[in-house]
């Protein structure tokens, strides 16, 4: 039958998309719709060295899980030994809740857009999110996952209903072009930094490992990786599009994604605010399901604990209690009137922007060490694009944090 | 004695080892263990100076204490030593890796491991799986004694003694012991497949093979389907076999039929014949697909024999195969793929001294294991052909399906009655 194949497909497919996709959450949406109410469309042409970076660092992880069979904070364990697993441990909480903190927070703006108080939907959101994780099997999670990946789609349709100037948007996303104006290069860095995160390096390759992919397989896990990374950026597209088709013409400065889509209304009409809307609710709880969970989890790979989420209290202690803490203290601080909510984004992003050289040097070592990897190391192109985009990462983030500290003007 | 008392590998580990003059001869970097009489022991300590490393036996060595590391044999008279897989190294293959605490059913890390001094021996008594163990290798034991204790918490010692031990890989399988083996028998299914599913596919495999038949098979069947296959992929045939007959019949379906053809084929041709039968039977429900109707009893041939040798070796090879599927010769590379195809008419037509790449037609109409009984028939049907080949998407030949066998599925009556042929 038909569908068999189809469901081989489905069982190999799946890691790699919804991977790609909770990519565009909250702080993402966030980053393409500043960047496109700001600057137009001059920030789109980033998006391709982004996307093949994305592409060749995400299939170097895939390719270690399914190889390994083991996650990235184990492999880091038992090859680097504890200090360096505690230190980024450490490193990945802080930065994580500070994500999940922003995926609540958006979460509860797109509801605003609607009338809905956040103090009804801050709390359903965390219920939602809670039983699923630890109702649902793996399986199920997969496939509601999947389903939330189509409602992406929401953008595209977004994008094509601001009627943008499509020679125009083509021109721009194939010329590169640079400003020399601190907050220009303060978004390029944040596209490739919220694009490229820490923590979707983990969450690939434990999901790979888990589900168990062959080697033989590896081949569609590629395809998966591959069109996953595609479609990410393919999003960011049009959301960057959408903004810039109606809201950077008309000079409105945004600073929030909810904002873009309350300010879409007159140029794209209600229902490019609905969709624009929907998408960044359900792209919020998506990361919201997930961001907290790997966490928890890598955590306690990485120091050896008790894990799982059908673990109680007392089996599991400190996998239920980070993962129960960082929803909890996230909801709160949302909630909370006057929290340091931009605090709190702003050093989650510094500390992923500090994190991810590093776990990309060490994904790097390990993935071509053949103790480990035996004859799938990487060819060598991988390994400069890889380190290419690890120095640019660091270069970029000198130059954000210089010119934040030292204003050029 | 070199070693009195008790010490942590983490408490020497990159500290100096001297030779008998005091100079420093490089510094620890591993220790390598041997079967014991009960726990294992160290037969020799690594030393590493200037990215060269040295292997030093224990009949060498001195002092072995957390203060002070001595050999007796002077540095220039040591010959550098190529670490290599064979090797049992605490801190290379058991610091930081995943064990089974069979004591308390949990898997755990290896934060620290525990030496103790015996006769004349250095043993390797336990593991440190604690919280003391990460702040000692973090190197603020005390500090962070001194903290908590400010904070009224007592921070137990976390140590599980190397008779609970069971080791994940299969390296290690020689220095451990025999009770936990026996302890983890005696676990619930249920808590053994929990255990399976927080380690790597291969060190469950691993763990399996610890076990005896009735309780892997009781563990195997409480895991998730994809843990489970990757269970069955590199066991033995025989034992898996074995695992197989002890499961329910329908179990074993699921498991059987979610694993690759060739290998469920292969165990279940190694089940008893009865059970084999019953597992066929449930399988025959999903086997409506070339892959699941194909045989894999066909000809196959090297491209590069001549025509006569080719019909030298058919009038041997074909005798086994039936007559429908000895009709078509197949031409395959070294890897089993797919070439070409040839006739027995066109090979007794062809000139003898002619090769089979020469006369064979390249352009051989096939099906994926996957494709549909009814797509078989109607490509069957198309091309006017006795029997197809089924090809992977690398064009490996995996067998045929040949027309006689279509017709059967085709026609109700008779369907019914067919198992699937594995």
């Amino acid at each position: 039958m038909r569908w068999k194949k189809f469901a081989l497909f489905l069982s190999v497919i799946g890691p790699g998309i919804i991977t790609a996709n909770i990519d565009n959450d909250a702080a993402g949406i966030t980053t393409y719709s500043v960047a496109g109410a700001r600057y137009g469309y001059a920030l789109i042409w980033t998006l391709i060295p982004t996307t093949v970076a994305l592409v060749v660092i995400q299939e170097m992880v895939a390719r270690m899980g399914v190889v390994t069979g083991k996650g990235l904070s184990d492999l880091i364990r038992e090859n680097y030994g504890v200090k360096v697993t505690v230190y980024m441990m450490l490193g990945l909480f802080l930065a994580n809740f500070g994500t999940t903190v922003a995926e609540f927070a958006g979460w509860a703006a797109s509801w605003e857009i609607f009338g809905v108080s956040k103090y009804i939907m801050v709390p359903l959101g965390v219920l939602a999110v809670w039983l699923l994780v630890t109702r649902g099997s793996y399986v199920s999670l997969e496939r509601i996952l999947l389903m939330a990946c189509v409602v992406y789609l929401g953008y595209v349709v977004s994008g094509f209903m601001a009627k943008p100037d499509w020679s125009e948007v083509i021109r721009q996303t194939v010329v590169p072009q640079a400003k020399l104006d601190p907050q220009f290069m303060m978004l390029g860095v944040a596209i490739i930094g919220t694009t490229i995160t820490p923590w979707m390096q983990f969450y690939l390759q434990s999901s790979l490992a888990e589900k168990g992919v062959r080697k033989e397989h590896y081949n569609l896990t590629k395809i998966d990786v591959v069109v996953g990374s595609l479609f990410t950026d393919i999003i960011a597209f049009f959301i960057i599009v959408a903004c810039a088709a109606t809201l950077f013409p008309a000079g409105i400065r945004i600073g929030e994604a909810h904002e873009a889509a309350v300010a879409l209304r007159p140029f794209a009409g209600g229902y490019a605010t609905v969709l624009f809307g929907l998408s960044l609710a359900n792209a919020s709880l998506l990361g919201a399901i997930i961001v907290p969970l790997a966490t928890s989890y890598y955590i306690c790979e990485g120091m050896g604990w008790e894990r799982g989420v059908n673990k109680t209290f007392r089996e599991a202690p400190q996998f239920m209690w980070i993962y129960t803490a960082m929803l909890a203290m996230s909801a709160v601080i949302v909630l909370v009137p006057r929290a340091p909510l931009v605090f709190l984004m702003v050093l989650s992003s510094v500390v992923n922007g500090l994190l991810l050289p590093f776990v990309l040097i060490f994904a790097l070592r390990l993935v071509n060490d053949p103790r480990i990897m035996g004859e799938h190391t990487n060819p060598r192109v991988y390994n400069y694009i890889t380190w290419g985009t690890i120095l640019a990462i660091i270069v970029l983030a000198v130059v954000a944090v210089v010119s934040t500290v030292a204003p050029l003007g | 004695m070199p070693l009195f008392g008790e010490l942590f590998l983490s408490e020497i580990v990159r500290k100096p080892v001297l030779d008998p003059k005091g100079e420093e001869v490089g510094v620890l970097r591993d220790v390598s263990v041997v079967k014991g009489e009960t726990f294992p022991k160290i037969s020799s300590i690594i030393v590493e100076k200037r990215k060269k490393t040295f292997a030093v036996p224990w009949n060498k060595i001195n002092i072995f204490n957390k203060r002070v590391m001595s050999i007796n044999v002077y540095s220039g008279s040591l010959v550098p030593y190529e670490l290599s897989e064979e090797d049992l190294l605490v801190r290379r293959d058991i610091l930081d890796k995943q064990i089974v605490d069979a004591n308390g059913a949990k898997v755990v890390r290896v934060n620290d491991v525990k030496l103790e001094g015996l006769n004349n021996d250095a043993l390797l008594v336990a593991v440190d799986v604690g919280m003391r163990g990460i702040l000692r290798r973090m190197g603020f034991e005390r500090r962070g004694e001194d903290l908590l204790r400010l904070l009224r918490i007592r921070l137990g010692q976390n140590l599980i003694s190397w008779n609970y031990i069971q080791p994940l890989q299969s390296k290690l399988s020689e220095i451990a012991l025999n009770i936990p083996g026996e302890m983890v028998s005696e676990l619930h299914p249920a808590d053994l497949a929990d255990l399976i599913s927080q380690v790597s596919h291969e060190e469950g495999a691993q763990f399996i093979e610890g076990l005896d038949i009735e309780t892997a098979a009781d563990a195997i069947a409480e895991l998730e389907p994809d843990t489970q296959k990757a269970m069955f992929t590199d066991m033995d045939v025989a034992r898996a076999a074995d695992i197989i007959e002890e499961m329910d019949p329908d179990t074993a379906a699921d498991v059987i039929g979610s694993l690759p053809t060739e290998t469920a084929r292969a165990i279940l041709a190694e089940v008893e014949r009865e059970e084999a039968q019953d597992i066929q039977e449930l399988l025959n429900h999903e086997s409506d697909t070339a892959g699941g109707i194909m045989t894999n009893d066909f000809l196959a041939y090297p491209p590069d024999i001549t025509v006569e040798e080719c019909l030298k070796r058919y009038r041997v090879d074909a005798e086994e195969i039936d007559s429908e599927a000895a009709y078509y010769m197949y031409v395959i590379d070294a890897e089993d793929r797919i070439l070409g195809a040839t006739s027995l008419r066109d090979v007794l037509l062809a000139e003898p001294g002619k090769v089979l790449a020469e006369i064979m037609e390249t352009n051989v109409k096939t099906v994926t294991p996957e494709a549909d009984e009814m797509t078989t028939a109607v490509t069957i049907a198309k091309y006017n052909l006795i029997a197809i080949p089924v090809v992977d998407s690398e064009s490996y030949l995996l067998g045929i399906v040949t027309l006689d066998d279509v017709v059967d599925r085709m026609v109700p009556s008779r369907a019914k009655r067919k198992l699937r042929s594995i």
